[in-house]
């Protein structure tokens, strides 16, 4: 197994939310006691519905928020202690809509070269030439250098970002739903450019995603959220072929296959998301559960680890109940 | 199936004039929805898709131009009505299901004064009758406690609530014919099953034809009857579902469903297939094929020849002067 270049120690987002005008707010717990490390050149996909906490965590591995609780170590330092101008330099983002991501009113070239200024890596001569290599790897052509996003298709624009993403040389690149606003035909494209990039460069990807069949595809490793906690971590076998949390079969069961045998997956999904501000008590996904038991409405799951990877179930943390 | 057809249209196009030429936004599209059936039209942004959609209901764009031979609604000529006799007819016989639910609903009113209001409109009923049919559509979409919910705001509620509101809105009326544009684009995947299972159910208790406007191939492939493929304004291949899927012809059709991550078909970490190049412009006129550009088939006969139509069968057919056999090998 190879070293963690980023490790997460019972790491906690809180936010206040403030409802009304005249309402005391409340506390939003985004990310909530989640435990995990990025091991190197491994792809690690966080998947999970709207509000269950994966761009805020993003944000955190990027060391653009700090963590309320707990904390993040990169290449086994604290984040607070190698500070945040070298974690930008070793963790770049690459942001969902590559039309808000990318300044209209820079060129292709000053977008993609950015981020060497900003760490005066190099003299301007120097990272002219990082740019055109950079360009010529993510298949940009050449000549466009000098043009704006306003000129290029969204494949394109997401193409830059990944660019802008890799000039510095970075360890590790954070997606955040970098494929969900492409069309499939281009969606295909992108996966396979960061399939080659991951192999020629010896990335370590962080993939963010609500679509399981994108993560299925690119992931090696899959870590399910549900209201800010991380419910099951294993690999993507695993995950796949023999999911344990009845989260992670739900949102299996919600793939659809473009098989025309198959026809709508059989119900239930048990209803929608809850309220985040107000969770459930016990285990989070208790209300939405098939196999809800009479401890999960009381008493939170612990984490059950073993070879397989690891679960926040009651199914499996051996108390006295059968499955 | 020509017997209870409830939406018929041939030759449809729409022209959007511009500074730099006309943009034939959607060229001679034929389609026809029967009564329970599932049409579905699929294809990548700027398609044409939503336009075709727009033109069937009249609500296009006015720097929009639409052309058709043919446009009925169950016997009747759309092309003769006057906007005053067609908008009697939109909520009410045909009505649609668009992409963000929050947009289609008005933020300043109660969702149940938008919904009764469109029963008393075309029912002339009272907003007792019309409450009542708006309980009863809430709670038949799966909505808890449906009297309390219809004196809220679009904003207190979730967005798959939104969307199950909008479809019970479609629904005021009865329609025959309902058409969703991305109706689950904009919702998180669990609630997206569910509201498409909702859709199917009533789709088949109310006895009406659907058509689905998407991109996700997986979506098309599970719910719809028929499919129309899409691309750059023209329906380049139509047919069952199963002939699409399972035999898919024109060489677009088949890029496309390469091109998905296909969990227990394609192995996992390699390269998916993809189509090279990119939506030619659609600007100006143009008689050969719009795919010729990215096709490994083309020919020089495919820059003039773009309206060949070939018939597989039962209803299985695609435009390309290529024959079945030739497309069906690998690429030349």
């Amino acid at each position: 197994m190879t070293a963690p270049v980023l490790e997460c120690d019972r790491v906690t987002r809180l936010f206040r939310v403030k409802r009304g005008l005249l309402e005391t707010p409340a506390t939003l717990r985004a990310v909530d006691d989640v435990s995990f490390s990025v091991r190197e050149g491994e792809v690690l996909a966080i998947v999970g519905e709207s509000g269950c906490g994966k761009t805020t965590l993003a944000r955190m591995l990027l060391g653009l928020l700090a963590p309320s609780g707990g904390s993040i170590r990169f290449a086994g330092r604290p984040m607070r202690q190698v500070g945040r101008t070298h974690i930008a330099a070793r963790v770049q983002p690459v942001f969902q809509d590559p039309y808000s991501s990318l300044n209209p009113r820079k060129t292709l070239g000053r977008i993609v070269g950015l981020p060497l200024a900003v760490h005066r890596i190099g003299s301007e001569p120097e990272r002219r030439s990082r740019v055109a290599e950079i360009m010529e790897l993510v298949g940009l052509p050449a000549h466009l250098v000098h043009a704006y996003p306003n000129q290029l298709s969204g494949g394109q624009r997401q193409r830059v970002a990944i660019a802008r993403a890799l000039a510095i040389r970075p360890a590790i690149v954070v997606f955040d739903e970098p494929t969900s606003a492409l069309d499939v035909s281009v969606q295909a494209q992108i996966l396979n450019l960061l399939l080659e990039l991951r192999q020629s460069l010896n990335l370590t990807y962080v993939f963010i995603s609500h679509d399981l069949a994108v993560v299925e595809h690119i992931a090696d490793r899959v870590a399910v959220m549900y209201l800010g906690r991380l419910v099951e971590l294993g690999g993507t076998a695993e995950i796949f072929d023999s999911p344990r949390h009845p989260y992670t079969e739900t949102l299996l069961r919600s793939i659809l296959t473009p098989d025309p045998a198959l026809g709508l997956p059989p119900g239930p999904f048990g209803g929608d998301f809850p309220d985040p501000l107000d969770p459930p008590p016990g285990c989070p996904f208790h209300p939405r559960c098939p196999s809800a038991m009479e401890t999960c409405r009381a008493v939170p799951p612990a984490t059950v680890t073993d070879a397989a990877g690891r679960v926040e179930c009651h199914l499996y943390d051996g108390e006295s109940h059968d499955r | 199936m020509t017997g209870d057809a409830i939406l018929r249209v041939r030759g449809l196009s729409v022209d959007i004039a511009l500074p730099s030429g006309t943009l034939h936004a959607v060229s001679d599209v034929d389609l026809e929805a029967a009564r329970g059936e599932t049409l579905a039209i699929v294809g990548e942004s700027g398609c044409g898709k939503t336009m075709t959609a727009l033109a069937v209901m009249r609500l296009l764009p006015r720097r929009a131009r639409l052309a058709a031979n043919e446009i009925e609604l169950l016997g009747t000529d759309l092309r003769a009505l006057s906007d005053r006799a067609f908008s009697d007819l939109r909520g009410n016989r045909m009505s649609m299901v668009f992409q963000d639910p929050m947009t289609a609903l008005n933020p300043v009113y109660p969702i149940g004064d938008q919904l009764e209001e469109i029963h008393m409109r075309h029912r002339g009923s009272g907003r007792r009758e019309a409450r009542d049919r708006a309980e009863y559509l809430l709670a038949r979409v799966g909505i808890v406690n449906p009297g309390t919910r219809l004196g809220q705001f679009p904003h207190q509620l979730s967005g798959g609530l939104r969307q199950r509101i909008v479809i019970a809105m479609a629904l005021m009326c009865d329609p025959d014919l309902i058409v969703a544009d991305e109706p689950t684009t904009a919702l998180d995947v669990t609630v997206q099953a569910q509201v498409l299972r909702l859709l199917k159910d009533l789709q088949a208790e109310f006895n009406m034809a659907l058509i689905l406007i998407s991109h996700d191939l997986g979506i098309v492939a599970r719910i719809a009857d028929r499919i129309a493929v899409m691309y750059a304004g023209r329906v380049v291949e139509t047919g069952s579902s199963r002939q699409i899927f399972g035999a898919p012809t024109h060489p677009y059709t088949r890029g496309l469903i390469d091109c998905i991550p296909w969990p227990g078909r394609t192995e996992r970490r390699t390269r998916l297939g993809s189509i090279p190049g990119i939506v030619p412009s659609m600007i100006g006129d143009d008689s050969g094929c719009m795919f010729r550009n990215r096709c490994a088939w083309a020919e020089e006969r495919c820059r003039t020849d773009g309206n060949v139509e070939r018939r597989i069968e039962n209803g299985h057919a695609y435009r390309c002067v290529h024959p079945v056999a030739h497309l069906r090998g690998p690429p030349p």
